[in-house]
């Protein structure tokens, strides 16, 4: 071995090329790769299993205790889903992916994967999209049993599926951002304590603050629409209401002319998944592994 | 041929400087320990050699590009096992390569020979369709040298590769790299606590304390330091002497005495002692 100097640098042929141009993993290729990864664990270390069966014994509980009846009664049971889903959902999504980085970087897994020759955000895309799979099978297979309960009745509503669809939007968005949180946590005692901050604001908080802003007059009614997009939770409760063609009263009334249509929330929860995944994917980088 | 060089490489967390103006090479081919304390700046070193950290000043280049410039492409040639490898419990060894083989890009009609490969030169053959959780450390110590070995690497960087292990699993992974050096040109750097291991393993050794490199030569070099003509004597007197001497790297020829005079192109170096700072 010998000092370098700035000369030897210059001068001195390099012991080995690198790579240029070809034989990389594809971007995509790598991204589902890490996505399949992902999911094979979750099945195998039984949690799809478990989201399912909570996921399934809500729907068939809420199912069972909302009684015999036509279409309204079909439809009460879907609002109350919703209510009970607007609390749980956003937890179960945080306590899912809370861990998704800083779990790994614990265990040592997350530096085996760093080692490759793979850009840190597709690591973070790909564990994103590999449990957003599995929530998203666990949220169709479980809210799935009690809606094939309410056919077998001969009660089943179309509002039953626009449940299912604002849950896994729902639970997309709170995904992403448990994702955001991981990334950002040193140890996963934090990335919990976040999550769990997070859920009792989205769940418990937020909306009180924001109607009593609105009632004190503080702000003008005009703001509600901003509220309700502002929280996935809200946002998840509204929309999967907004299919219930019964329901009446309430927000679904003081929402009427606001601007906040199905396809506004879609949007809304859509870009809460984007951006946390975004944001994860680009803050990884600054990680010390 | 330099696989490795830096060149007043600086690096800070904060108000704690971990490497202080670090220049060294390290010839391709060669097995090459990197010794010091705990603290010394070993770790943070191999991440700037990966690309986990950018440094704050200086360069470091390796296979005569920069580190800073090559992204993460640098680890297709260059293999790195961390210090705190670990795996998915639920996984299989082979189905982790699998994974690792179709994130580096191996064709298709490849993948299940690279790893059986790998798994071979690594002496998990028979351990292959077991799952991780029922790994040893030293098995997974193996398994990550393995994933590292998938791509063929020109460079392998092993951050304390045989700490926390029993005697036999030193011993097995000691063997391993004896093999991989026998059987190619694979350039080798290891950091490590444990003197004898730069004895039985490495042509050329470094110390670093407290983020400055305070010694590079050769292991005989630096056994002929102390006064016992031993390794430990001389890593001792280093340590013992960096305070009194900071900033000051002793090149391995230095101590010799007289200095040969020869026509070999390296002994007509002057004997340095390289003020870094």
């Amino acid at each position: 071995m010998t000092d370098v100097s700035a000369e030897e640098e210059v001068s001195e042929e390099p012991a080995f090329a690198l790579p240029t141009g070809v034989g990389e993993g594809s971007a995509l290729d790598q991204v589902a790769t890490v996505a399949r990864l992902e999911f094979a664990l979750a099945v195998r270390n039984r949690w799809a299993f478990a989201l399912a069966a909570l996921f399934a014994s809500l729907s068939v509980l809420v199912v069972a205790l909302g009684g015999q009846g036509g279409v309204v009664r079909a439809d009460a049971v879907v609002v109350s889903l919703v209510e009970l889903s607007a609390l749980l959902l956003p937890l179960v999504a945080l306590l899912f992916g809370y861990d998704a980085v800083v779990g790994s970087d614990e265990s040592g897994w997350l530096g085996v994967l760093f080692a490759l020759p793979v850009p840190r955000s597709r690591i973070v895309v790909g564990t994103y999209l590999g449990r957003l799979a599995v929530f998203t099978g666990a949220v169709v297979a479980g809210f799935g049993v009690g809606g094939l309960w309410l056919a077998a009745q001969g009660r089943f509503t179309p509002a039953y599926l626009g449940l299912v669809g604002a849950a896994v939007l729902g639970g997309a968005a709170f995904l992403a951002l448990s994702t955001l949180l991981s990334t950002l946590a040193a140890e996963k005692t934090h990335a919990l304590g976040g999550a769990l901050l997070l859920w009792v604001w989205v769940a418990l908080v937020h909306d009180l603050v924001s109607v009593g802003l609105i009632a004190a007059d503080i702000v003008g009614p005009d703001w509600l629409a901003v509220f309700v997009l502002a929280n996935p939770a809200t946002a998840f409760r509204v929309l999967a209401l907004q299919s219930v063609p019964t329901v009446t009263g309430g927000m679904a009334d003081v929402l009427v002319g606001s601007g906040v249509t199905p396809p506004v929330l879609v949007a809304a929860l859509v870009a809460w998944s984007v951006a946390g995944t975004w944001l994860a994917s680009r803050l990884v980088r600054r990680r010390s592994v | 041929m330099h696989a490795i060089a830096t060149t007043d490489l600086t690096k800070r967390y904060g108000d704690v400087t971990a490497l202080d103006g670090v220049s060294l090479s390290i010839e391709a081919g060669t097995t090459f320990g990197l010794l010091g304390t705990n603290g010394a700046g070993k770790s943070t070193l191999f991440k700037l050699l990966v690309g986990h950290l950018t440094p704050d000043s200086g360069t470091v280049t390796v296979g005569g590009k920069d580190v800073t410039d090559a992204g993460h492409r640098l680890r297709e040639v260059v293999g790195y096992v961390p210090e705190h490898a670990g795996f998915p419990d639920a996984l299989t060894g082979r189905e982790v390569l699998g994974y690792h083989a179709r994130l580096r890009g191996v064709p298709k009609a490849e993948r299940a020979d690279r790893v059986a490969a790998a798994l071979g030169t690594v002496g998990l053959d028979d351990a292959a369709d077991r799952r991780v959780s029922g790994y040893s450390n030293g098995m997974n110590r193996r398994l990550a040298l393995a994933s590292a070995l998938l791509d063929r690497p020109r460079l392998l960087l092993l951050d304390e590769p045989t700490a926390g292990l029993d005697p036999l699993g030193v011993a097995e992974f000691h063997r391993i790299l004896d093999r991989l050096r026998e059987e190619s040109d694979l350039t080798v750097v290891l950091t490590t606590h444990v003197l004898a291991e730069v004895e039985a393993l490495c042509d050329d050794a470094a110390v670093l304390h407290d983020g400055e490199l305070l010694f590079d030569g050769s292991v005989d070099e630096l056994r002929e330091l102390g006064e016992a003509d031993e390794l430990e004597a001389g890593f001792g007197a280093l340590i013992a002497d960096a305070g009194g001497s900071r900033g000051e790297t002793v090149s391995g020829a230095e101590r010799e005495q007289p200095a040969p005079a020869t026509g070999d192109a390296e002994s007509e170096q002057p004997a340095s002692t390289e003020v870094e700072r």
